[in-house]
């Protein structure tokens, strides 16, 4: 059970590293945040943002903590680290290539 | 991988409570604030929670993946299988505990055997490197692989050749009394010691000094074992005396405790090659051409084979009589890797092969048995499993936990194998050793040891075992649709029936061969235990006389002693013959000859049919024979042969014969007498054709003595009496006791045949027993629904007996056609030769019984299960279900 087809593969480390660059957020408000921007565009299983969160924290680029939550219970807050920054950035400049590439290849091919 | 990572993984490692309740809370949570999301929004709580479960996806499934996330899934993982499986044991303990001593069973049979294995092939010596050790062997022309090297060939491939660093004679396997006791020596040049580089525990090691030719010291080394034996282990024995053939030897040395020399027995003691005369009076004198084991380290640098080329153009200029008798000893003189008496590591498997595919059959119904056992549990177990996949557990997952559960019961069979081998082990040596007639050797055979390769085998045969038996069931079970199960629809039978027909099969057919093999040996164990040698065991004793000064005071002390009533000379030994030929007009006719004299056939009670016996006249040289009853018909079929005179010539050259052999030339004999037919060992059923006349008097012949009285006592009686004439006493052995040791092997190997074949038969019936009990109570509801509807009793146990009847009848077909393939494949090959005689391999009566055993016992195996059946009370079954 992967993301649902029509969010590109490979892209969900990026859009939680984008959305964890201001904000510190519990796993429920990720996927409330990413499905909200993209104007329900990018649905996603909601579970499978669990693993990659966890993959994230392994290769360090998020960091946890247990906090209260808005409604007062215990949530996991996950936040960007130094290293999760540059990989952002790195994996931004990526994605515009790529989507710079993809745009060119529609319209003259 | 960095320290968070690190830090990550330990606490989950080290922490795995705390983690997983992390885990757990972080994925509730966030259905719940979905849940309460969407109630915010006007839905009802219930359709709410529904539908924040459906938007999450199985939470099992999103924890495994996160657990992954870990890199410690698998560590994990198997740690909760291990639970699962402690916890599902509990849950089973009856199956569970079938499922260990069936497979500890057969892992302990065939660790038995690895344990023999392990002995021949991983023998650990106290010799250093002692790889590096060839054998020197020149083959004797005519002989069956008898070398034929000399203490003279030794010394001169020691100077003339740069093949070995070094290099030691020996000669080996000289069985002797000491005081009384019989003891096995080992004759050495002094460098065997140096070469073996074992340094002795106490005192010294021989030196050349004592091995110099024409002289030397009658010195002794003791090994470990002769040490315990004769001395007690007697800190102060460096210095004491032993009388050998009446000359003191001194003990100068003890070696150290596991050291064997290049053999698996480890000899009493060792003594120096040169006094070969006070062990082998008859060599007196003769020392430099005594035949003698040559073996040494190669040279570094030089390989087998150029050794081989190198010994053979010495062989080919060592000084022999004829240039075709150099050109033969150049052929056949070979150099092999030494490794004493133990088989090469290549035969061993080949040796042991047969037995282990035998063994191995147990361990393999066995498994049959366990699989089966565990289809049935798998569909009991459907309920969970069908819940477990339905939730998102993957089927490799729950393939893999029970697997887990499998391989943890075959660890703890593996344990108890271990038990059952060491038990079966010492119980079997505890029994050939009683059954050893104890007149003949001292028999001290130890339980071969279990080292870590014994438990490192017990591990992996409990894997490979685990594999054989869980791995099917685990995919059957695992192969059912998760959705009409948790409907609550179970299906009763998830296919497995073609598979377990299968396993009936299997095991069958592993049955079918073990018992056609454990009827065939009992059938031919109970024709040889008829076996007639044609001779007299009961009273009779052979005594040595192997000193040539000591054989008249020998002789007159067996004319004098009152339980003697009657003596013969025969030679060379026991029942050894050596052949002949005999030419009469044109053909030739191979014979076995034997030398007796001619109180012989009245001592052995062999009846003379017609003619007369030896008189005492006619001794060594005399031209007369007496010939046996078939020989008689076979030269002359229409004579009565007596007064016949024939050519009687040895089959091969006199200068080849070994020298404990009497002189044979060729000459012309009468036939005088017309004797019984002796048949002989049933192991060599060699059949003396020809007597030959000899006497007391002359060299080599031992005594056959008929005893009055208790022979086992006189034999003891005698050594104690003839030990004050000669303290070299040769063997004094009952006939009796000859007769018993030949049974003895044969029932040794009859036994664990017939052992096979029963725990075979055994596990056989009790499988086919529990998967027929298992069926029948499956199939309750059908059975009930058949029965009220009318169905007649006899029908419902065709029914049961049907089930079994096609896998028992292809098992059963497909092993007595393996069976009867091995049979012909074992007879064509040299060993088949060699044990036709006595396992008659191709006996059909044997085929049929195994054949009918097996039929009944499967009746017998569901003639419960169908009763039960039958005794079905259709209303209640109905009810029930």
């Amino acid at each position: 059970m992967a993301a649902a087809p029509d969010l590109l593969p490979g892209t969900l480390d990026m859009l939680i590293l984008r959305t964890l660059q201001k904000d510190t957020l519990h796993g429920w408000m990720i996927s409330e945040r990413i499905q909200q921007i993209s104007g329900d565009v990018l649905q996603i299983t909601q579970g499978s943002l669990y693993p990659a969160l966890h993959r994230l924290e392994h290769r360090g680029w998020i960091e946890a903590e247990w906090a209260v939550s808005e409604l007062g219970r215990r949530a996991k807050f996950y936040r960007l680290t130094a290293s999760g920054r540059r990989q952002l950035a790195v994996e931004t400049r990526a994605w515009a290539r790529m989507a710079a590439a993809i745009g060119r290849v529609m319209k003259l091919a | 991988m960095d320290l968070r990572d690190v830090k990550l993984r330990a606490r989950a490692l080290l922490a795995p409570r705390q983690a997983e309740r992390d885990l757990r809370d972080e994925l509730a949570f966030h259905v719940d604030r979905e849940a309460r999301k969407l109630i915010d929004e006007g839905m009802a709580p219930a359709t709410a929670r529904a539908r924040a479960h459906a938007r999450f996806g199985s939470v099992p499934l999103v924890a495994d993946e996160c657990r992954d996330q870990r890199g410690t899934a698998f560590v994990d993982d198997a740690l909760r299988d291990l639970r699962c499986a402690v916890r599902s044991f509990a849950h089973a303990p009856l199956a569970s505990a079938t499922v260990v001593a069936t497979i500890a069973i057969g892992l302990g049979v065939v660790a038995v055997l690895f344990t023999f294995l392990n002995t021949f092939l991983f023998r650990t010596d106290r010799v250093p490197d002692v790889e590096q050790f060839y054998a020197v062997e020149r083959l004797q022309p005519g002989t069956d692989g008898q070398s034929s090297l000399t203490r003279a060939d030794f010394e001169s491939l020691r100077r003339d050749t740069s093949v070995f660093t070094d290099a030691y004679a020996a000669v080996s396997g000289i069985d002797l009394r000491v005081d009384g006791r019989a003891m096995a020596v080992t004759l050495v040049t002094a460098s065997f010691f140096d070469l073996v580089r074992v340094r002795p525990s106490m005192g010294r090691a021989l030196t050349a000094a004592d091995d110099a030719p024409n002289g030397g010291n009658p010195v002794i080394v003791l090994s470990d074992k002769g040490w315990h034996r004769r001395f007690d282990r007697d800190p102060d024995v460096i210095g004491r005396t032993v009388l050998v053939g009446g000359v003191p030897f001194t003990v100068v040395g003890v070696m150290p405790e596991g050291f064997r020399g290049l053999v698996v027995g480890a000899p009493d003691f060792w003594a120096p090659l040169a006094q070969l005369g006070a062990f082998r009076p008859n060599q007196r004198g003769r020392e430099s051409s005594a035949v003698v084991e040559i073996a040494g380290r190669l040279k570094p640098g030089v390989s087998g084979d150029s050794a081989r080329a190198q010994l053979r153009a010495w062989s080919a200029n060592a000084p022999a009589s004829t240039a075709e008798r150099r050109a033969a000893a150049a052929a056949t003189i070979d150099v092999l890797p030494h490794r004493g008496t133990v088989p090469r590591p290549m035969e061993a498997v080949m040796l042991f092969a047969p037995l282990f595919i035998a063994f191995g059959l147990i361990l393999l119904i066995g498994c049959a048995n366990v699989a089966n056992l565990l289809l049935a549990r798998g569909v009991a177990r459907q309920r969970e499993i069908g819940i477990r996949l339905s939730i998102g557990a993957s089927r490799g997952r729950i393939v893999r936990q029970l697997m887990t559960e499998s391989l943890l019961l075959a660890l703890v069979a593996a344990a108890g194998g271990y038990v059952v081998s060491r038990l079966a082990l010492t119980g079997a040596v505890v029994w050939v050793v009683g059954m050893m007639p104890a007149d003949i050797w001292d028999v001290s055979l130890n339980v071969p040891a279990a080292d870590w390769r014994v438990a490192l085998f017990l591990v992996a045969a409990a894997v490979a075992s685990t594999a054989l038996f869980a791995l099917l069931p685990a995919l059957q079970a695992t192969r059912i649709d998760p959705v009409r199960t948790l409907r609550g629809e179970l299906v009763r039978d998830a296919r497995p029936g073609r598979a377990r027909n299968a396993l009936i099969g299997v095991q069958v057919f592993a049955s079918a061969l073990l018992l056609i093999g454990a009827s065939i040996f009992l059938r031919s164990g109970m024709a040889s235990s008829q076996y007639d040698q044609g001779f007299r065991t009961a009273d009779t004793v052979m005594i040595e006389l192997v000193n040539e000064p000591t054989r008249t005071a020998m002789l007159q002390a067996i004319a004098a002693d009152a339980a003697i009533t009657q003596y013969a000379a025969v030679r060379p030994g026991m029942l050894d013959t050596l052949p002949g030929l005999a030419t009469i007009g044109q053909g030739k006719t191979p014979l076995r000859c034997k030398f007796v004299s001619g109180d012989y056939f009245g001592v052995m009670g062999v009846p003379m049919l017609r003619g007369r016996t030896f008189t005492p006249a006619e001794r060594d040289g005399a031209p007369v024979v007496i010939v046996s009853e078939s020989t008689a018909r076979a030269l002359w079929p229409n004579g009565n042969a007596i007064g016949e005179t024939f050519r009687l010539e040895p089959d091969r050259p006199s200068e080849g014969q070994p020298e404990d052999q009497p002189a044979f030339s060729s000459h012309l004999v009468t036939v005088i007498g017309v004797s019984r037919d002796v048949t002989g060992s049933r192991f060599t059923g060699n059949k003396p054709g020809v007597f030959m006349p000899t006497s007391l008097d002359a060299p080599d012949t031992a005594a056959m003595v008929r005893i009055a009285g208790d022979p086992d006592l006189a034999r003891r009686t005698l050594i104690e009496h003839f030990i004050k004439i000669d303290p070299n006493l040769g063997r004094i052995v009952t006939m009796r006791t000859v007769a018993r040791l030949e049974k003895v092997f044969l029932t040794i190997a009859f036994s664990i045949a017939v052992a096979l074949g029963a725990l075979a038969l055994l596990l056989t019936v009790s499988g086919l027993f529990s998967v027929l009990s298992y069926l029948v109570a499956q199939r309750t509801k059908e059975i009930g629904l058949r029965m009220a509807l009318g169905a007649p009793s006899r029908a419902v146990t065709r029914l049961v007996l049907a089930q079994t009847a096609r896998p028992v009848l292809y098992g059963l077909v497909a092993g007595t056609v393996l069976a009867a393939a091995l049979a012909t494949v074992l007879l064509s090959t040299p060993f088949g030769a060699f044990i036709s005689p006595i396992v008659h391999v191709a006996d059909p009566v044997a085929y049929l019984a195994s054949v009918v055993i097996i039929v009944a016992a499967c009746v017998a195996a569901a003639a419960l299960p169908a009763t039960r059946a039958v005794r079905l009370d259709p209303m209640r079954a109905l009810r029930e279900e």
